[in-house]
């Protein structure tokens, strides 16, 4: 099946460290166009480190990290076009606390891509219809519920048409009743053929919409491969132990 | 205050008009006021005016100071880093009047020959070094204040680092830091009163040549302080208008 997809990320042999520790070990994983992948494993094993630096908001200290043929590093220019083509949606949303909704939708349109103001705005209300908040765009950040924000912030990062899609725990922060309209919107996303990577705990959206699982631990890849086989037959004891601790634990 | 709160846009185009009719204006019931008063009441206009052009001149260029100076303190460039602090350990810890003599004395020997300033802008040299120096901290806590998230957010979606400080930090620090660079302000119509040491013919000298001349001094500093009040009124409103228009996103 790989033969007919094209590579959009490339990870060779990275490695991070944060002063002694070793948050990521010579990780190598490549991610093919449209592509959904589910990012698990336990607390502290590098998934979010692993995300953050393939946009580098993260620096590796060592490997190689190449977006749609550009490789990441030191070169601004060549950081500048990755940030263009790899938008992220965070854990605790991170709107821009000043700006009205719109304005935190058409910013970086406007900023990055030079696009016109009535040109950019009238994008980011159809982002919010397709996010179901087109009747928010007046208001402030503060005066929407998380699972609103959250959404916004996905058509935030839609707005600048990246190719490939980071969500770092989208639905952590939420409320319970808040999680189910933000997966919705994702699950929609992900039908619509992004490229999306994607660190969850909801173990049920990865298994029903995620094409490949890939399983952290200790700062190494311990398993990459199917939801099918990841929940029903998981290799490593690590990954079995994670696997009923999520079921009852979450 | 409430009505600043509820109209910021208005209450700061009335607070500005204000102060533009006022200064325009005063001099009308001022030489309808009986002497001393009356017969002073250009020279009074005019010390308002050198007042009100001190506080708006050094007011702006410290903010700028402050916003560079406090982005310098937080560099990663351990020089200038060290010379935004020094900078500040200067300024506040030496006297506002030494500061401005310094300036009228000291600067004409350091400038280049040729190079002659008045003595109105060795007052704004030196007030607007003093309140830079104050803005530098209120701005600084502003931009530590500024959750990194947002800059990570801003970064993520590929805005250069210059855009990010002047779309997302630089409003949500200006929230921060507003309430302590308007208190600056205040102080500044204040201080402004030490350009007399260097001869700067502003509002309280005035006054002081006023009585000197009258030996009325009862109805002369009541008027010096009744215009006093009514500048800081305006600037303070105009700050607290600035302020509840930035609030917006914040509360509510
Ligand atoms: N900026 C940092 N400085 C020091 N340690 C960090 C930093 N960021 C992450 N870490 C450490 O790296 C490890 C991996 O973190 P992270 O990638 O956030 O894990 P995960 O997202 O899988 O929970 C953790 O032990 C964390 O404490
Ligand atoms: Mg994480």
């Amino acid at each position: 099946m790989n033969g007919e997809l094209r590579p959009i990320i490339e990870a060779r042999r990275v490695d991070k460290r944060f002063g002694a520790f070793h948050a990521l070990k010579d990780v190598s994983a490549t991610f093919y166009e449209g592509q959904v992948t589910a990012i698990v494993g336990p607390s502290g094993s590098g998934k979010s480190t692993f995300l953050r630096t393939l946009n580098r908001l993260e620096m590796h200290d060592s490997g190689e990290i190449v977006v749609d043929g550009i490789v990441l590093n030191d070169n601004l220019k060549n950081l500048d076009a990755i940030r263009r083509e790899v938008g992220m949606v965070f854990q605790s949303f991170n709107l821009f606390s000043h700006l009205t909704i719109l304005r935190n939708v058409s910013l970086a349109p406007m900023r990055v891509r030079k696009m016109r103001r009535e040109d950019a705005e009238s994008k980011a209300m159809s982002l919010l219809e397709r996010v179901g908040l087109k009747n928010q765009a007046a208001k402030y950040p503060v005066q929407l519920s998380g699972g609103q924000q959250q959404r916004v912030a996905i058509a935030r990062a839609l707005a600048m048409d990246p190719k490939v899609l980071l969500f770092d725990e989208p639905t952590s922060a939420l409320d319970p009743e808040m999680v189910n309209e933000v997966l919705a919107v994702m699950r929609e996303l992900a039908y619509s053929g992004i490229t999306m990577l994607v660190v969850t705990h909801e173990m049920g959206f990865a298994r029903e919409v995620a094409d490949r699982i890939i399983f952290f631990d200790e700062g190494v890849i311990l398993e990459d491969t199917t939801p099918e086989r990841f929940f029903a037959n998981p290799e490593h004891d690590r990954a079995k132990s994670f696997l009923s601790q999520v079921r009852h634990g979450y | 205050m409430n009505w600043t709160k509820r109209y910021p846009g208005w209450a700061m185009f009335a607070a500005m008009i204000g102060l533009l009719v006022f200064l325009w204006g005063m001099a009308v019931p001022l030489s309808a006021a009986p002497a001393p008063i009356g017969p002073a009441a250009d020279q009074f206009v005019e010390g308002a005016r050198i007042t009100v052009g001190l506080t708006l001149i050094a007011g702006s260029v410290g903010v700028v100071i402050g916003v560079l100076a406090g982005l310098g303190k937080l560099s990663r460039f351990g020089p200038l880093r060290w010379l935004c602090d020094s900078y500040v350990w200067l300024i506040r810890g030496t006297p506002l009047l030494l500061q401005i003599l310094f300036v009228w004395l000291a600067f004409p020997l350091l400038m280049p020959e040729g190079i002659e300033l008045s003595d109105f802008a060795c007052a704004a040299i030196a007030l607007s070094l003093n309140v830079g120096a104050y803005n530098t901290e209120c701005v600084r806590a502003g931009i530590l204040a500024v959750p990194h998230g947002q800059v990570e957010a801003a970064r993520a979606l590929g805005l250069t680092p210059i855009q990010t400080f002047m779309d997302v930090v630089l409003p949500q620090s200006m929230r921060v830091a507003l309430p302590a660079l308007a208190n600056n302000l205040a102080s500044l119509v204040k201080d402004s009163s030490l350009a007399y040491a260097i001869s700067v013919v502003e509002l309280t000298m005035v006054g002081y040549r006023v009585q000197a001349e009258s030996y009325q001094p009862i109805p002369v500093f009541i008027t010096v302080a009744a215009i006093y009040l009514i500048l800081t009124t305006a600037f303070t409103t105009l700050t607290a208008a600035l302020e509840a228009q930035l609030d917006v996103g914040q509360k509510r």
